[in-house]
C-alpha cells in the first residue's frame, strides 16, 4: 500500500514537472545576455580624436599574473593627429590562450587604452588565433561590445570619497545597534565594569542617531 | 566559544595494519580513480578488497599538483587573488579572501565596513552555491538507488546557476572572480542588484522543501546512507577534519561564530550540528546550513552600510608592494571547513613562503580510518560525502 501510495505520488510529481518552464536556452540560437561586467576578450582603444589610446606604459605587463602581456616600447613619435610629441606602444601582443581575465590589466591602465569586451564566446581553429596582435585588440574595439569597466571608473569605485567620510560611520552603529546592545545588557549582568563602561557609550551614540534607520536600506543597492 | 580538547588515541595504523585481513584470503587490489567521475576530480585510491568488502584503503593525491605556493613566492601581493581563485574552484570567493585577509593583517590595514559586508554577503551567496553542488553531486555519486540521481544534480546546478549569475553581475566573472584586493573590493554592488539577490534567496527558499523531499527525506536516500562511513568526533578532532564534516561528527565548532571575521560579528550565526558521523549526518548539516545561509544573506543585505568599498591604499599598490618582515595565520569558515593561510613575509615585494591549509585534503586523510570495512559502492558514497575538491587538495 505504501509503495503504491509512493507510484502515485512520482506521477503526480510527472504531472506537475509538465507545465515547468525550461531553464536551458538553445544555445546557438539563443545567447542568454551576459552581464554589464562580464569579462570576455580585450579590445585597445582610440581617443576621442582618433589617436591611439595607449602610450605603452607597461602598466599592464607588469601587473599581469600569468604574464601574457608583451609591450614593445615605449617609442616617442609624432601624433598624427596634434602633431605633437608623445609615447606609443610599438606593438602589443595578448594571448588569450594563457590569460586568466582577472582584469587586473584594465585596473591599472592610466589612459584607459585597454577593456574587456563582453561577446560570450571566443572559439578559435588553433592556438595562434587567440593571440591578439595589435591590430586584432584595435579591430575588437569596432567590432564587440564593451564591458562596463576600464580604468577610471574602476579607481573611482575603489578609492572612497574624500568629503563624504564620516558618512559610513554615522550609518554604521545603526546596524550595529542591536547586535551591540546584547552584549551589553550581557556584560551589564556580569557586573564587569570594566567591560560594561566602554560599551555603554559606544552603543549610546549608535541609538542616538535613530533617523538615519532607514539609510542602510535604501543604501541597499 | 568552546573548548575542544583532543585525547589522542591509540589506532591502528590504517597504512600499515590489515588485522581484518583473512590470511587464507587473497586481497584484490583495485585502482579507484584517478580517472573516475566519482571521485570528483583526479584523485586515486587503492582499495585492497576481501570480496566486496574494502580492508585497507591508501589514498593518493597530487595529481592536479600546480605548484599554487610555489608560484605565490614568486608573484608579488596584488597578483595572487586571481591565482589562489583556482584552488578550491567551488568556492573561489572564500579563497580570495583568505589570502586578502592575511595580507591585510601583515600591513594593519583596516577594512571599511561596507567591504567586510559585502565579503560576508558574498562569502555566504557561496555556501549555498557550493553545498548546493555538494548535494547535488552526492546524489549522482549515489547513483541507481536514486534513479541514477540526476534529478537531484540537475535541480541543484539550475539553483546555483542564479547565484552565479548574481556574481557576475557584480564581478564579471562567474567563477574566478578577483573581486576582492588588499584593502577591500575591488567592485561595487551594481544598482539594483539587492533586489535580484532577495528574489533568488526566495527561489531557493520556496524549492528547499523540494531538496529535502528529493534527497535527506528519500527513504532510499536514508538507506543507502545511514550508518555508511561513521567518523566519530574524536578521530575528526584529531585528523583535523573541518567544517560539516566535523559538526556532522557531533562538534559544534564553526569559525564564524567562534572566531569572527567580516561581518560574523555583528550578525548572530546559528551553527547546524549533528551527530551520527555517517554521510546521512554529513548531508543534514550540508542542507541546514543552506537554510542558515538563506537567513544569514537576507541579514548582511538588510544590513548592508554605505560608504567606501576600499580602505584607499589599495589603489595605490602596485606590482612594487612591499609588506614588512612577519609572519601571520588567517583562518577562515568556507563551505568545506577551515581554509588557513600562513604567510611568512620577508620584508620584499613577494612572499617568503605562502603556506595554504585546505580542509578538503584533511577531509580525505579520514578516509584509510573510515573506509574498512565497508562494499566498493559505499566508498563512492562516502567520499562523495567528504565533499572534496581535489584543487584545493593538491594545489
Amino acid at each position: 500500500m505504501r509503495h503504491f501510495l509512493d507510484a502515485l505520488k512520482s506521477v503526480a510529481t510527472i504531472a506537475k514537472s509538465f507545465g515547468r518552464k525550461t531553464n536551458t536556452v538553445q544555445y546557438p540560437k539563443v545567447l542568454r545576455p551576459r552581464a554589464e561586467r562580464y569579462r570576455a576578450s580585450f579590445a585597445l582603444l582610440h581617443e576621442a580624436d582618433g589617436d591611439e589610446a595607449c602610450i605603452g606604459c607597461l602598466q599592464c605587463e607588469r601587473i599581469c599574473p600569468s604574464k601574457v602581456i608583451a609591450i614593445k616600447g615605449p617609442a616617442k613619435r609624432d601624433s598624427p593627429i596634434t602633431g605633437k610629441k608623445r609615447s606609443y606602444a610599438d606593438d602589443f601582443t595578448l594571448d588569450l590562450s594563457a590569460c586568466i581575465f582577472c582584469e587586473l590589466c584594465v585596473q591599472v591602465c592610466p589612459t584607459d587604452a585597454i577593456v574587456m569586451t563582453r561577446e560570450q564566446e571566443e572559439p578559435a581553429y588553433g592556438r595562434e588565433s587567440l593571440v591578439l596582435n595589435m591590430a586584432r585588440l584595435y579591430e575588437n574595439e569596432k567590432t564587440k561590445t564593451r564591458a562596463w569597466g576600464d580604468g577610471t571608473k574602476l579607481m573611482e569605485m575603489q578609492t572612497p570619497p574624500k568629503p563624504p567620510k564620516p558618512a559610513p560611520v554615522e550609518g554604521a552603529p545603526v546596524a550595529a545597534a542591536p547586535v551591540v546592545a546584547a552584549p551589553v545588557t550581557a556584560a551589564a549582568v556580569d557586573a564587569v565594569p570594566v567591560a560594561a563602561a566602554p560599551a555603554v557609550p559606544t552603543s549610546e551614540p549608535s541609538v542616538a542617531p535613530a533617523p538615519i534607520i532607514p539609510k542602510p536600506e535604501g543604501g541597499t543597492p | 566559544m568552546t573548548q575542544l580538547t583532543v585525547t589522542a588515541q591509540k589506532r591502528p595504523n590504517p597504512y600499515l595494519s590489515i588485522d581484518s585481513l583473512d590470511p587464507e584470503s587473497e586481497l584484490m587490489l583495485l585502482h579507484f580513480g584517478p580517472q573516475h567521475p566519482s571521485t570528483h576530480g583526479v584523485f586515486r585510491m587503492d582499495l585492497y578488497l576481501d570480496g566486496e568488502i574494502i580492508v585497507k584503503a591508501v589514498p593518493h593525491c597530487g595529481y592536479l599538483h600546480r605548484a599554487v605556493e610555489k608560484l605565490c613566492e614568486k608573484l608579488s601581493y596584488v597578483q595572487l587573488t586571481p591565482i589562489v581563485d583556482k584552488n578550491d574552484y567551488v568556492a573561489p570567493m572564500t579563497n580570495e579572501q583568505a589570502i586578502v585577509m592575511a595580507c591585510e593583517a601583515m600591513l594593519k590595514l583596516e577594512v571599511p565596513r561596507r567591504a567586510r559586508w559585502m565579503r560576508a554577503l558574498f562569502a555566504e551567496l557561496q555556501r549555498i552555491a557550493s553545498h548546493l553542488l555538494a548535494i547535488g553531486t552526492f546524489c549522482l555519486d549515489l547513483g541507481g538507488a536514486l534513479g541514477g540521481g540526476s534529478t537531484a544534480f540537475i535541480y541543484c546546478f539550475r539553483e546555483r546557476e542564479l547565484i552565479l549569475d548574481l556574481f557576475e553581475d557584480v564581478t564579471g566573472a562567474r567563477f574566478h572572480y578577483n573581486t576582492h584586493t588588499i584593502g577591500g573590493n575591488r567592485h561595487d554592488l551594481p544598482a539594483g542588484w539587492g533586489a535580484k539577490v532577495k528574489a533568488v534567496l526566495d527561489v531557493i527558499e520556496a524549492r528547499m522543501p523540494e531538496y529535502a523531499a528529493l534527497t535527506i527525506e528519500n527513504r532510499i536516500f536514508q538507506q543507502r546512507t545511514k550508518n555508511v562511513g561513521v567518523l566519530d568526533g574524536e578521530l575528526a578532532l584529531e585528523l583535523g577534519v573541518t567544517g560539516p564534516n566535523l559538526r556532522a561528527s557531533g562538534i559544534d565548532h564553526d569559525l564564524r561564530r567562534d572566531a569572527p571575521f567580516h561581518a560574523y560579528d555583528e550578525v548572530k550565526v546559528n551553527v547546524a550540528v549533528a551527530t551520527g558521523g555517517d554521510c546521512y549526518a554529513r548531508s543534514i548539516v550540508r542542507v541546514a546550513e543552506v537554510k542558515e545561509s538563506l537567513r544569514l544573506c537576507r541579514a548582511f543585505l538588510d544590513g548592508m552600510p554605505e560608504g567606501p568599498i576600499n580602505s584607499g591604499k589599495p589603489t595605490k599598490l602596485t606590482v612594487q608592494t612591499k609588506i614588512p618582515a612577519g609572519q601571520v595565520y588567517v583562518g577562515i569558515e568556507t563551505p568545506r571547513g577551515e581554509l588557513g593561510t600562513w604567510l611568512i613575509t620577508d620584508g620584499t615585494q613577494n612572499a617568503y613562503r605562502l603556506k595554504i591549509r585546505p580542509p578538503s585534503l584533511h577531509a580525505l586523510s579520514a578516509l584509510p580510518y573510515i573506509l574498512p570495512g565497508y562494499t566498493v559502492s559505499d566508498a563512492v558514497a562516502i567520499l562523495g560525502s567528504l565533499d572534496p575538491i581535489m584543487g584545493e587538495v593538491d594545489r
